[in-house]
């Protein structure tokens, strides 16, 4: 049963992977990080038994647990990498605005032309 | 002949930015400068009338960004000095001189004017807490009153001064970091003329900044912990 919901739960998100990036709602670079969590994800829900084996040999005592707590970690290290993507991207904004104001400024001096409106 | 400008970020400051200016025009013949960061009222159109030049941020940036912008316009004209000050008449241009002098002749590439007197016991209590994460040693950790020369600006122009909120620990620890040197001079410093601040607005805003401040001291420390 958990097989078969894995199964379906994978094919649906292939199947919104491809829905979005089609839309250009979601850039094709993030596309390709997902698929692997997708295709990864399917390959566990196929052979659950990985689970067991990681648990014993951890000593993890309820194997499912482990699951969660992979997934819950990789959850977190994706936030993570994309604070540090938002952090970047917040920079070069802050520069790309200090650039247009001080060159509307030197435009405004040159032509005593006020500059666009936003 | 060394070239300065007078850098002066400003938001909402119309009740204040007059006097100023003119009280500048009176004390020197540096131009000044005036980055506004997305005023609603009149800030801008005054301070132009007065004669400042003014850069207008299509997006409000706060006070570091906005100051960061005059820094990166006078790396551009090649300065070799700057005068931050603020708009809100916290500041005294006769101070500007006495600022200045150290940097003119090449005792310290950043003077900063201190007013520790300034504040109550709560900020002196928030600048010891600050003074012991950051290692910094300077007594005034969040005066913008500073004059810098250009070794200076040219840190403080770059990408990785981009990603500070605040122009006081994180801006002197960088400057630390990059082998420059600081000096204090005391200066006064009236309280604020509305009583108002704009960085903390509130007690939410307060908490913000201190836990933001202290996590960024802690994290960018150049001393050894065992040297505070």
């Amino acid at each position: 049963m958990i097989t078969l919901l894995s199964a379906v739960f994978g094919l649906s998100l292939a199947l919104l992977l491809l829905m979005l990036v089609r839309r250009d709602q979601l850039h094709v670079s993030y596309g390709l990080g997902w698929t692997s969590a997708i295709v990864l994800s399917a390959l566990l829900g196929f052979a659950p038994s990985i689970f067991d084996a990681m648990a014993e040999t951890l000593g993890v005592s309820y194997a499912p647990v482990l699951g969660i707590a992979i997934a819950i970690a990789a959850l977190i290290i994706k936030a993570l990498l994309t604070d540090i993507e938002v952090s970047k991207m917040r920079v070069r904004q802050q520069r790309l605005v200090q650039k247009v104001a001080l060159l509307e400024s030197e435009l405004e001096e040159l032509t005593g032309r006020a500059p666009l409106d936003d | 002949m060394k070239h300065g400008a007078i850098i002066m970020p400003a938001l909402n400051e119309e009740a204040t930015i007059v006097t100023l200016l003119d009280g500048v025009r009176q004390t020197t013949d540096l131009p000044v400068w005036l980055i506004d960061d997305g005023s609603s009222d009149r800030t801008a159109s005054l301070a132009a009338e007065r004669g400042a030049h003014v850069v207008s941020l299509p997006v409000r940036l706060g006070a570091w960004g906005a100051t960061q912008t005059g820094i990166r316009k006078a790396l551009n004209h090649s300065l070799d000095y700057v005068v931050t000050m603020d708009a809100d008449g916290q500041h005294d241009p006769e101070d500007i001189t006495a600022l200045a002098e150290p940097v003119m002749r090449g005792k310290c590439d950043v003077v900063i004017g201190s007013a520790t007197a300034r504040g109550s016991r709560l900020r002196r209590w928030a600048w010891r807490l600050m003074r012991l994460t950051s290692g910094l040693q300077c007594e005034d950790l969040t005066s913008g009153f500073r004059v810098m020369n250009h070794k200076a600006l040219a840190v403080l122009a770059g990408p990785r001064a981009s990603y500070l909120d605040y122009q006081d620990v994180g801006v002197l620890l960088l400057l630390e970091r990059e082998g420059l040197s600081l000096l204090e001079v005391p200066v006064a410093m009236p309280p604020r003329s509305d009583g108002k601040s704009r960085i903390f607005s509130s007690w939410l805003a307060v908490m913000y900044y201190m836990f933001h401040t202290l996590l960024l001291g802690a994290s960018k420390r150049k001393r050894p912990w065992n040297s505070s």
